[in-house]
């Protein structure tokens, strides 16, 4: 069912996930677009996220989008002060010169990142966890990951995890995704584009997420004549046959990987899938960590959970009988 | 395979490797099994794209004279499968020719066989001595002199299946030779012409027909003139394609009902069979255990002219109507998993309407993952298409007729018990 829409309000919006950056020219979705898409979000009960462009809005926008209830999904380097104090999720490109930044209490900041920069960049990030509350690590290039990162990506994963330990130690709770999701999380949470999220789009169109915005042919409907997404149970996760039976439940789930990965929005990558799993045998080790250090009392929510360390990634689609790995 | 009653024994015919289960005069012909079914590789070579016939119901719609396998492209493919023994584990493989008409290639196929045999032998491959090839050609230069000698040098690891449609007169509706254009000329006379010579090199072969919408009057007449042609096994299947028009569906049982009588009341079923009567056919089926896909996308590879590799042939572009080709790597780079990964776990569940999921009678309903990507409203493999929805109902209640006037003859002559307790209960046919 429905639950929220994205509005990317400019084309030259950053992005804030596993797609690009956009290399189009600023335009501004029309107001009157922007209207009937609120409108519409009022009567579906949808809650709004707004993605913004770096350059300050025109009154009449901020005006528009403060008749909703929303959260806004804002660049660090917005020019826009006001809206980057109060924003719920803050995007950043690079930890280059953020050794004096201040990371706001209870906020939620996105690093984009590639592998390789996330396996360099180990040390800084060990030295931002305990100036954060919540940190979502999101990959560029989930594609170009093999086999042979296996061991690098596990080792930076539990290097992470003796930062959360200590910081746990130390009275803060600080949330990584890539560590704290699956062990707080009792059931499958994934971004789940295209069944509870879409998007409207400067052009008046809907898409499965921004991601697809990249080709007018991947439109799902558009204001005037409302949505129209074809075969749309292939978004549900009952209808994914690997991810269904997975227990990676941190992972995203990217449907937009999962077309350019697989041609199926239902299937993921083999990319995906280990890193997924790679992340989620990191948590079952920072859980025992956790445990073993008595310190799980910090999050009641972690009292009586287990989460078993499955070497070998016995996961889903590896141990599927029918072949597929 | 006969099936016989009591006291079997079971003798192996060493020249063609063949089971023969042997008894008394009694039984009933079921349809074979395709060799090695379901442990074997299935590995297809599109020799070329062109063909003699331009068949009314050719799914080939971007069928050509250009498009033809050259040698380097064949042994690039053959070494590439090869050297990659650990990606193909099966314990046998069937390498595949089809086109097109296969045969227009024969040397070239030839060459590709002899290289196939030697490498096998030199490498001690697994497959050595579990390999067969296999073709469907339109029959009509079964004759010709390299053919027969590549027939009488490969005898023992060949399938060869001739495409015959039946009388005249339904043969000759679809199967028409190319450029024939205003006044069309059926292919009957010369493929006809050459079943004797097929019988003789391979008496168990079958023959597999087509049904489209045109052809349903002359059905029953069809499978019992192949019968007479000595042909024992005759498969038959409908188009997956969205053709069948209003009444078709009463038009197919009727024929299927004169068919069943003829069958029944001449004692066909003894010595022949039909793959459209099946008694394990028209039941619903449990969500969790018949669950698994009906086609052979993904578990087959399919390589082309230019050595672009696909999950079937009917994935390339020039069995696709309205969609892109599905590509899953080439002989240069090898295979795509990830490409791979969505027909390896696809389930019928998954991509099944819920009608089909509840259905009465979905045992034996088949799809095509082919046809069901091209007819799908999006990109994607998992949208069944259900086009043959009324005509397999149809089928259906003329197979129950079949099936109750059988029993009920067999019980009368005493003889049903016995072949409860050795029928096989096959699942579905495989495409
Ligand atoms: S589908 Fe979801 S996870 Fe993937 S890029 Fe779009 S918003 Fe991000
Ligand atoms: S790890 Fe793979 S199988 Fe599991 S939810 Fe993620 S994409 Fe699906
Ligand atoms: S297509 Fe029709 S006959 Fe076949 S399973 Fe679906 S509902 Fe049943
Ligand atoms: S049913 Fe269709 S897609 Fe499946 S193996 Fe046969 S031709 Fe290929």
């Amino acid at each position: 069912m429905l639950k929220y829409l994205i509005v990317q309000l400019d084309d030259s919006a950053p992005s804030f996930c596993h797609y690009p950056d956009s290399e189009r020219e600023p335009k501004l979705i029309p107001l009157d677009t922007l209207r009937k898409g609120l409108l519409r979000s009022m009567k579906e009960n949808l809650t709004v996220q707004f993605i913004y462009p770096d350059y300050e809005l025109p009154n009449e926008y901020a005006a528009l989008i403060d008749s909703v209830y929303h959260a806004d999904i804002v660049s660090v380097k917005s020019e826009n002060s006001g809206l980057l104090a109060g924003a719920e999720v803050i995007v950043i490109n690079s930890l280059e010169n953020l050794e004096n930044f201040k990371f706001a209490e209870g906020k939620a900041y996105v690093w984009r990142t590639s592998i390789s920069d996330f396996l360099k960049n180990n040390g800084k990030l060990s030295m931002i966890l305990p100036r954060i509350d919540r940190l979502n690590v999101v990959f560029t290039d989930v594609a170009n990951f093999n086999d042979s990162l296996k061991v690098n990506y596990a080792k930076a994963l539990d290097k992470l995890a003796e930062v959360i330990v200590a910081e746990y130690d130390r009275q803060h709770p600080v949330q990584l995704n890539l560590l704290t999701d699956r062990i707080l999380l009792d059931e499958m949470n994934n971004c789940n584009a295209g069944d509870e999220c879409i998007t409207l789009c400067p052009d008046g169109r809907y898409y499965i997420c921004p991601a697809f915005y990249s080709d007018s042919k991947n439109a799902v409907g558009d204001v005037n004549n409302g949505l129209n997404v074809k075969n749309p149970q292939l978004y549900r996760i009952n209808h994914a046959p690997i991810c269904r039976t997975c227990d990676a439940w941190q992972c995203r789930r990217c449907v937009w990987l999962n077309r350019n990965l697989t041609l199926e929005v239902n299937t993921p990558g083999r990319q995906q899938c280990v890193m997924t799993h790679l992340e989620r045998n990191a948590s079952a080790r920072l859980l025992e960590n956790l445990r073993n250090n008595k310190i799980l009392g910090l999050t009641k929510v972690l009292y009586g959970r287990t989460l078993l360390y499955l070497p070998g990634l016995l996961f889903g689609f590896e141990k599927c009988g029918r072949g597929c790995k | 395979m006969i099936i016989r009653f009591s006291k079997l024994s079971i003798m192996t015919n060493l020249e063609n490797r063949k089971e023969i289960i042997m008894e008394e005069e009694i039984g009933i012909k079921e349809n074979e099994r395709g060799w090695q079914d379901g442990m074997s590789k299935n590995i297809t070579f599109i020799v070329t794209k062109d063909c003699q016939l331009a068949c009314k119901y050719c799914y080939l719609v971007g069928k050509n004279e250009k498009e033809r396998m050259t040698w380097q492209v064949a042994k690039k493919v053959i070494d590439y499968v090869l050297d990659n023994e650990k990606q193909f584990k099966e314990q046998s493989v069937i390498w595949d020719f089809i086109g097109g008409e296969p045969f227009l290639e024969i040397e070239l196929i030839d060459k590709i066989c002899d290289y196939i045999k030697t490498e096998m032998f030199r490498r001690n491959h697994h497959w050595f001595d579990s390999y067969r090839f296999s073709f469907s050609t339109n029959g009509i230069n079964y004759d010709d002199k390299r053919v027969q000698r590549f027939i009488e040098k490969n005898i023992d690891h060949l399938s060869i299946g001739i495409t015959i449609d039946g009388t005249k007169r339904k043969h000759d509706l679809n199967r028409i030779w190319k450029g024939s254009g205003g006044e069309e000329q059926g292919s009957y006379d010369d493929v006809v012409r050459n079943i004797p010579l097929w019988l003789k090199q391979f008496p168990d072969a079958s023959t597999k027909v087509t049904i489209s919408s045109a052809d349903i009057p002359y059905i029953s007449e069809s499978v019992l003139h192949l019968y007479s042609l000595g042909i024992k096994e005759v498969n038959i299947n409908v188009v997956f394609e969205d053709v069948w028009k209003d009444g078709d569906d009463n038009l197919f049982e009727e024929q299927l009902m004169i068919l069943a009588d003829e069958i029944i009341d001449k004692g066909y079923y003894k010595d022949y069979a039909c793959s459209l009567f099946s008694d394990s056919i028209g039941k619903p089926l449990d969500a969790a255990l018949d669950n698994q896909n009906w086609c052979g996308a993904g578990k087959m590879l399919s390589v082309d002219a230019a050595g672009n590799f696909y999950p079937c042939t009917r994935f390339a572009a020039y069995s696709l109507r309205s969609k892109r080709p599905v590509i899953i790597g080439n002989v240069t780079e090898g295979i795509d998993e990830n490409l791979l990964r969505p027909f390896l776990t696809l389930d019928r569940i998954t991509q099944s309407p819920q009608e089909c999921i509840d259905c009465e009678v979905a045992s034996g309903c088949a799809w095509c993952q082919g046809e069901n990507y091209d007819a799908a409203e999006t990109d994607t493999i998992y949208q069944r298409s259900t086009a043959i929805c009324k005509m397999h109902k149809a089928r259906v209640r003329a197979n129950n007729y079949y099936w109750n006037k059988l029993y009920r003859k067999l019980e009368s002559e005493g003889k049903r018990n016995d072949y409860d307790t050795v029928s096989k209960k096959s699942g579905s046919q495989s495409c």
